[in-house]
């Protein structure tokens, strides 16, 4: 290959990378752009965050649109709703579905089949096409405008349940085996020993609850209309959508709705570094398996 | 006999999941089915009508609308969401940084971390006509009156796929650069001896060599189509209802709004039948049985 090729070459490629990397920088933008100006806009006061015009720092600062909000629109309930929901969900989550994860890997175990296609089978049926049916079996039990039915709402879930067992199995058994000779129980085992090599695994699983829960709205507008039971979602999404529509509500100026916004993407932000080391990584685990 | 007893320590941690899955999985399956042939009523007399709420449902102009409506948006966001974020991985995979690539990921997989609320709020807040950034710009470059996009039929759909490609693109970006990390690096090797430029490499071994992982993500995404519901529960609004309300969103306005259950059942089990037909057409197309 002559000189002159290779230094053609080299322009075209460094070409390329300017282009690529501003391609990617313009994309970048549009996705940090409308997030400063909903920053810009929370820390603004009312009066100018109503004005139309384009801001990405907040002008004239003040938090008035946090303890509106916070206090005089009482947000603070629905987010207490939503934190009990998604802590004791996610918990329950890990802990059964895990449970479920551990009984999957015992080698001859009557009925292993059986509760395997039972768990698989959970997996091929949409969620959303049994909305109504969920409805009518949450009102026969009588947890309609409790927080117990979003608990509830897919407290268990297939794909947990074989992401756990594709960790366990990696763990090799023999390790349970000598583990039951020294006397320990099946529960320990699974707690001190299983629990514990699959942390990537738990982690996994742990974060994808939490954010999903977390963000979840159809349960709770399906299955929540007392409006003290509301979680954070829903009273986001009737401030934000209604706003318009019940423009008697003076209280809510842009730079409130905007500060309800940020609340509700705090907690998301304080796991998202942990996302970011175990997330992907788990994934990739999970499913490379089998 | 003894083998039970033996394991029973394991029935016992099984149980949870099994009751579980019965009550909120299966009998909900089986009473959608029972209440799709059922005159439903809260209180009462509950008789067998056979067909009459399928039928309803197919006669009603507005179920049509949603399916037609669903096979829109989701079928823009089926292509869409899948060409845009394999460009995404594509471009990101050129990069030589790594800093520059790790900070692009972060910020774009994002979006897809946040709710529906969140997103659909910042977006009807972006293009709103008086006061939105997009307007505001629209205005200042090209001086023309603002556009009232959520109100407006033409651009509903559009914004509704182009939002939902936006927020999931750098989720859908990440799982193709993992398949795009497991190619073998001899391939590449091999390729750069041949002298092959950085974009026949692209062609003739990454997109060959990627071809399960977008087999896998076309599937998924595909499977997702029928259950668009939080992105339209919370963009939609009267003007645009007709537009864009999806089946989802007819199912829930009818069983829960209007209290007219067994419609509504009916109307899930045509979701359900659309949902397997669908599948069963892309894994034809894919070949996906041969991965």
């Amino acid at each position: 290959m002559d000189i002159e090729r290779l230094e053609r070459r080299g322009w075209r490629n460094r070409t390329f990378d300017v282009l690529n990397a501003a391609f990617l920088i313009l994309l970048m933008l549009t996705m940090i752009i409308p997030f400063a100006n909903v920053v810009a806009l929370a820390f603004s006061s009312g009066m100018a965050s109503m004005k139309p015009e384009i801001i990405l720092f907040p002008k004239d600062f003040s938090i008035e649109g946090f303890s509106t909000v916070w206090n005089s629109l009482d947000l603070r309930r629905p987010f207490m709703n939503s934190v009990i929901v998604t802590v004791s969900g996610t918990i329950l989550h890990v802990l059964l579905s895990s449970l479920a994860g551990f009984v999957l890997i015992q080698p001859h175990l009557p009925g292993k089949k059986f509760m395997i296609s039972f768990v698989l089978l959970t997996m091929m049926i949409p969620q959303d096409a049994i909305m109504i049916p969920l409805y009518l079996v949450n009102k026969d039990l009588h947890l309609i405008n409790t927080l117990s039915s979003l608990v509830l709402s897919g407290m268990i879930s297939g794909f947990s349940i074989l992401l756990m067992r594709n960790f366990f199995l990696s763990v090799p058994y023999e390790m349970c085996e000598s583990a039951q000779i020294d006397g320990l129980g099946m529960f320990r085992i699974f707690t001190t020993i299983y629990m514990r090599l699959a942390k990537t695994g738990v982690a996994t699983i742990m974060l994808f609850e939490f954010v999903s829960r977390w963000n979840m709205l159809s349960a709770p507008v399906l299955f929540i209309n007392d409006s003290s039971k509301i979680t954070l979602q829903v009273a986001l999404k009737s401030m934000i959508t209604d706003a318009s529509a019940t423009s008697s509500n003076l209280l809510i100026t842009t730079n409130v709705r905007m500060a309800g916004i940020l609340i509700s993407i705090i907690p998301l932000l304080a796991v998202y570094p942990f996302i970011q080391r175990y997330f992907m990584k788990g994934l990739m685990l999970g499913a490379n398996k089998e | 006999m003894r083998m039970i007893k033996k394991n029973s320590i394991f029935y016992v941690m099984m149980f949870p999941v099994i009751i579980y899955f019965a009550l909120f999985a299966y009998y909900p399956l089986v009473k959608g089915l029972q209440t799709s042939f059922q005159d439903y009523k809260l209180m009462g007399e509950r008789p067998y009508i056979g067909f009459d709420n399928y039928n309803q449902v197919l006669h009603d102009p507005s179920f049509w609308d949603a399916l037609w409506n669903t096979l829109y948006i989701g079928g823009g966001i089926l292509i869409f969401g899948f060409i845009a974020p394999l460009i995404l991985a594509l471009s990101l995979n050129e990069v030589m940084k790594s800093w520059f690539k790790k900070t692009a990921q972060l910020v774009l997989y994002v979006p897809h971390l946040l709710s529906w609320v969140v997103i659909g709020g910042i977006f009807i807040f972006l293009l709103s006509p008086d006061s939105g950034l997009v307007n505001l710009l629209l205005i200042k470059i090209f001086g023309i009156q603002p556009i009232n996009f959520m109100a407006e039929e033409t651009w509903a759909r559009m914004i509704m796929i182009g939002s939902a490609v936006w927020k999931d693109m750098g989720y859908n970006c990440i799982l193709f650069l993992a398949g795009i990390a497991g190619i073998s690096p001899t391939l590449y090797e091999a390729a750069r001896m041949d002298e092959a430029t950085r974009w026949q490499q692209v062609h003739y071994v990454t997109l060959p060599q990627l071809m399960n992982t977008m087999k896998v993500i076309l599937l998924l995404n595909t499977l997702g189509i029928f259950r668009i519901f939080d992105q339209i529960f919370v963009m939609r609004n009267p003007a645009i209802a007709s537009k864009v309300d999806v089946l989802m969103v007819y199912t829930f306005q009818k069983g829960i709004m209007e209290i007219r259950i067994g419609p509504a059942a009916a109307a899930s089990f045509f979701v359900v039948l659309f949902t397997l037909l669908l599948t069963s057409v892309v894994r034809k197309m894919t070949r996906f049985d041969e991965v």
